[in-house]
């Protein structure tokens, strides 16, 4: 049960109150759904809502989303389209007007399909501690979590180059479904061959995955489906059984979506 | 933490209530003010039966604490029918046998209304992925989807022709009936 919901009006104040136990509230929606279950645990939030962490600012290539900006607010934004197919696929319009960037950095697996995107985009976060605001590479936090008592307060990134980012989700249903696989790539092509790749998997480990090794394998190679199916089998994977799917399926279909995304095909 | 005093401007009057932490603005709606059109079915994000308009936006009622919203417009399904009159979108849904059971209409019409309010000319695709984030066990959905572009069409008809409601008009004489949002700026599409 929810027994006390703090409303601080900066991101200073949010941060003080996390001080005294009590943790981020984004847009709620995987708290909320932990709280209304009747087993769920009691819990202090500190809402971000009025704490000035809303927003969205595009300068040059650099873009810069405030931690509390909604899901629904990046789907209005022309500038970010981009990461429409990402936004759009995750859970229906109101949970979106609901949930924030943050807090699809925190949820998890399989769940996480904006942060997979970040991720790919090598994003780098804003973090507020006790030692003041620091940065830090969104692939550590991802990979560590953060420590209790802080805060993200902005995820920045360089926007992608036309054409060089990828998004394939593969879920049950074409709408409102949990990730079977995800696949987020940057990626450059130049005269046939792999570039730059960024690899990032989702629904195939209990965190998401840098595919370092598919990387490996592309880098240099042409992008052709027999590359493309050995860059698949170049990672160790972990997938999970869930109500989506069952373990030996992700691994199964990963191939497939792996050359999805990448081959369109 | 002790309850707190909380001020929504519900269907366009200004409401308050007194809120404990764990309040949801579902309960707060269905229990404090009795408006049990928004219904609890999933209280997971999960069926959409809890939908209600926030500053204008769908959400999931049952995923908000009610406290983190002191000071929004909240609209919900028992504000759109202008006394026994139904708006175009309830009208659709009773002219096109988009409901059966009932239990998922008043999100499913806050989805659909939502959509018209920014898209007044919805494709199907437009509406289905309005109304994804909302169950529906009993019509198979085919109703409900020709239902919202029906209700579509009609307000644009009511917008061109320079009346408010053509549907509640023809039903009613054309007694001056209301329509919010015909004439609104419209803000286009998503971003695709
Ligand atoms: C029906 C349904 C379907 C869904 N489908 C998908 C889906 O397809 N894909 C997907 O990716 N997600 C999905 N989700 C999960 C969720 O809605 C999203 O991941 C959302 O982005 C979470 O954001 P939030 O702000 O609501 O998180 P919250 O519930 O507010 O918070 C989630 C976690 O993040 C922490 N947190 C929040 N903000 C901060 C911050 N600034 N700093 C540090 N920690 C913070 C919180 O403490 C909490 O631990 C779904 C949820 C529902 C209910
Ligand atoms: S009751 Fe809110 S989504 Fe099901
Ligand atoms: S009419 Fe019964 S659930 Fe939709």
């Amino acid at each position: 049960m929810l027994i006390s919901v703090e409303m601080p009006d900066s991101a200073e104040a949010a941060h003080a109150s996390l001080q005294a136990g009590a943790v981020p509230l984004g847009g709620g929606t995987h708290l909320l759904t932990r709280m209304n279950d009747e087993a769920g645990p009691d819990l202090r939030v500190v809402s971000l809502r009025k704490a000035g962490l809303r927003g969205i600012d595009v300068d040059g290539d650099t873009v810069t989303l405030g931690a509390a900006t909604t899901l629904a607010d990046l789907e209005d934004d022309p500038r970010l389209g981009y990461l429409a197919g990402c936004v759009r696929s995750i859970a229906s319009p109101p949970v979106r007007t609901l949930a924030t960037v943050a807090g699809n950095l925190f949820v998890p697996q399989p769940y996480g399909d904006l942060a997979a995107a970040l991720l790919a985009l090598d994003a780098e976060l804003d973090v507020l501690g006790t030692a003041g605001l620091r940065r830090e590479r969104l692939e550590r936090v991802v990979a560590d979590g953060l420590p209790e008592g802080e805060l993200v307060t902005r995820i920045r990134f360089t926007a992608p180059a036309p054409g060089t980012f990828r998004f394939h989700k593969a879920s049950r249903r074409r709408l409102n479904s949990g990730s079977i696989v995800t696949v987020a790539a940057r990626l450059t092509v130049e005269d046939g061959l792999v570039g730059d790749v960024r690899l990032v998997l989702g629904g195939l480990s209990r965190r998401l995955l840098r595919a370092a090794g598919a990387e490996r394998v592309l880098r240099g190679a042409p992008l052709t489906a027999e590359v493309v199916a050995e860059a698949a089998g170049a990672d160790v994977i972990e997938p999970f059984d869930d109500a989506y799917a069952s373990a030996w399926y992700r691994a199964r279909v990963y191939p497939v979506h792996l050359r999805r995304a990448l081959l369109g095909a | 933490m002790p309850s707190t005093i909380v001020t929504l401007k519900l269907n366009g009057t200004e409401r308050e209530l007194i809120a404990r932490p764990s309040t949801t603005l579902l309960s707060a709606l269905r229990d404090t003010f009795g408006l049990t059109g928004a219904k609890r079915g999933c209280a997971q994000g999960g069926c959409g039966s809890c939908t209600v308009l926030l500053d204008g936006r769908p959400a999931v009622s049952c995923l908000i604490p009610v406290v983190t919203v002191d000071g929004c417009a909240v609209e919900t399904v028992e504000g759109l029918a202008d006394g026994d009159r139904l708006d175009d979108v309830q009208q659709a849904f009773v002219d096109h046998f988009a409901t059966q059971c009932g239990f998922c209409t008043p999100g499913m019409i806050m989805s659909a209304t939502a959509l018209l309010n920014r898209e007044p000319a919805p494709t199907r695709q437009d509406v289905t992925e309005a109304i994804c984030g909302n169950v529906c066990r009993c019509t198979g959905y085919e109703p409900i989807v020709t239902a919202v572009l029906s209700a579509a069409e009609s307000r644009r008809d009511g917008a061109a022709e320079g009346r408010h409601d053509s549907a509640a008009e023809r039903r009613h004489d054309g007694a001056g009936e209301r329509h919010r949002d015909a004439a609104a700026p419209l803000s286009g599409k998503a971003a695709g």
